[in-house]
């Protein structure tokens, strides 16, 4: 197993750090990073669970090798909001009771958040689809659906009612 | 072609463990430095949302606002044992002893406090957290206060309940008994499918529930419970399937074991029927395993409504409807000769 020194941005900050060829970006950001927000469901591919976005893109972390990641910009869940400062999505999952066991939790408001930035004012269809590829075992999704909805609704009239992308 | 139809089916549940199971929960609750209310009990959430309804009953109780009630949950060095998150329980057996404990907590506040104002319980009052004569408002003392007064006659302010309900072994030969559970909680569901007789996929349209839950404490999460246990059962219904070889799960991931996805979400429509269970707190009963069961079989119904086949075997795939709906044509079309 060959180490070797890889950089990138994570929530806005720099990180260099020596990783190897067979690490999984999962798991340089749980494990090297702590950043125990993103989480493993399935391992494949195939829930969601481990959702990041890198370099603007949602990618699932577990299929990703660490050091292809040499170079991007990552934001995890940490990276939008905290316990003083929540994000708009946060707070609308929280009002909605769109979290049950909070597993889905972490990818399915990253999926959210980059639906409603490429797409400010979805339809019920258009949220549905924009969180397809994370699965849910507990809500029934009907919660989240309802929680990206207000979501949307608060940002777009923060914004006058005209998305960021818009002007 | 793409036909509809509309199954319904009616569930009860009896939780806890029942027929005669020792059964039982533990929970204590302490006023503590820092203007807190300590909660403490071993029950787990996991996501079920107990730990919300535990909050919202302790407040109730002492009168104060929510964001005063801290708790300890599942720690075998500082709680005890409230007994399994399973079973559609812990509303109901850990709800109850945490409502107990507070009522325990209340009571020694008026007894403390009417040492302490030289008066008798009646004519004191409560609210937010502090206590008072109702003849003198002014002069009140918070929750913490007296238990400083409290610490200096070297006790606590403090109280610990159990709720340790008593159920029936059923009769062996019968099966019955007088008290096997101690609630049950009734559920019905009237769901409307859309079949496409071409592929046989079934589209689950709308689902409407009514639910006897006796009270809901938080009706966001007990609507939370239905919805998820509802998407559950659809995928039961339609989708999900172990297949298992000589002891081998052949399928063990979530590309050939189908679950659903926010795309099988179905529209919801709730009603809670708030119909007061005597001794759950509040009147409360589970909801929990409850919300998922009516669904499979309602769905069953509304396949055969909308194509006049039914299906025994789960799940109801694609593959067993078009073969279903091919036999039923052969059928048809020898009964016609
Ligand atoms: S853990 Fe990466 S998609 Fe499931
Ligand atoms: S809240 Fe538990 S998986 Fe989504």
């Amino acid at each position: 197993m060959s180490k070797l020194t890889i950089g990138f941005i994570i929530n806005g900050q720099k990180k260099t750090i020596e990783t190897t060829t067979s690490t999984r970006l999962l798991d340089l950001i749980r494990d090297d990073l702590h950043l125990t927000g993103t989480k493993e469901g399935c391992g494949k591919g195939e829930c969601g669970a481990c959702t990041v976005i890198m370099n603007g893109e949602l990618v699932a972390s577990c299929l990703i090798l660490a050091t292809q990641s040499d170079g991007a910009v990552i934001t995890t869940i940490e990276g939008i909001g905290d316990n003083e400062c929540l994000d708009p999505v946060q707070e609308a999952f929280i009002e909605t009771g769109a979290v049950q066991c909070g597993f889905c939790t972490p990818g399915m408001i990253l999926a959210a958040k980059k639906m409603l930035e490429e797409n400010p004012h979805p339809d019920e269809e258009e949220i549905k689809r924009g969180i397809s590829g994370n699965l849910c075992r507990c809500t029934g999704y009907q919660k989240i659906i309802d929680a990206i909805k207000l979501a949307a609704n608060r940002l777009s009239s923060k914004n006058g009612g005209r998305s960021e992308k818009d002007d | 072609m793409k036909k509809q139809g509309r199954g319904i089916a009616t569930i009860m549940f009896g939780f806890g463990y029942g027929e005669g199971f020792p059964d039982h929960a533990i929970a204590s609750a302490e006023i503590e430095e820092g203007g807190k209310i300590l909660i403490r009990t071993a029950a787990a959430d996991v996501g079920q949302g107990v730990l919300t309804i535990i909050t919202q009953i302790a407040a109730e109780v002492l009168k104060v606002k929510p964001e005063a009630i801290r708790i300890i949950p599942g720690d075998t060095h500082l709680t005890k044992n409230s007994g399994s998150s399973s079973a559609t329980r812990q509303t109901f057996f850990t709800g109850n002893a945490v409502k107990e404990a507070s009522e325990g907590l209340l009571s020694n506040i008026y007894h403390y406090a009417s040492i302490e104002f030289r008066s008798n319980h009646v004519e004191l009052g409560i609210k937010d957290g502090y206590i008072f004569r109702n003849d003198n408002p002014k002069n009140k003392l918070s929750y913490w206060e007296l238990a400083e007064r409290v610490k200096e006659r070297g006790d606590s302010l403090k109280a610990e309940a159990s709720f340790f309900p008593r159920t029936d072994i059923p009769d062996p030969k019968t099966g019955q008994g007088k008290k096997v559970y101690v609630a049950y909680t009734f559920v019905t569901q009237v769901i409307e499918v859309e079949v496409d007789t071409d592929t046989g996929i079934v589209e689950v349209l709308n689902v409407y529930t009514a639910a006897d839950i006796g009270k809901a404490i938080n009706p966001k999460n007990v609507e939370g419970q239905i919805e998820g246990g509802t998407v559950q059962g659809i995928g039961m219904a339609l989708m999900e399937e172990q297949v298992i070889k000589e002891g081998i799960t052949l399928n063990p991931d979530l590309t050939s074991y189908l679950i659903p996805t926010s795309m099988d979400t179905p529209h919801f429509a709730t009603l809670l029927v708030e119909n007061e269970d005597s001794e759950g707190p509040f009147g409360a009963k589970g909801i929990g395993e409850p919300a998922t069961i009516a669904t499979t079989p309602a769905i069953a119904n509304a396949i055969y409504d909308a194509i006049g086949v039914r299906i025994y075997h789960l799940p109801i795939t694609p593959e067993k409807i078009l073969k279903a709906l091919k036999e039923e044509n052969k059928r048809g079309n020898k009964e016609g000769f």
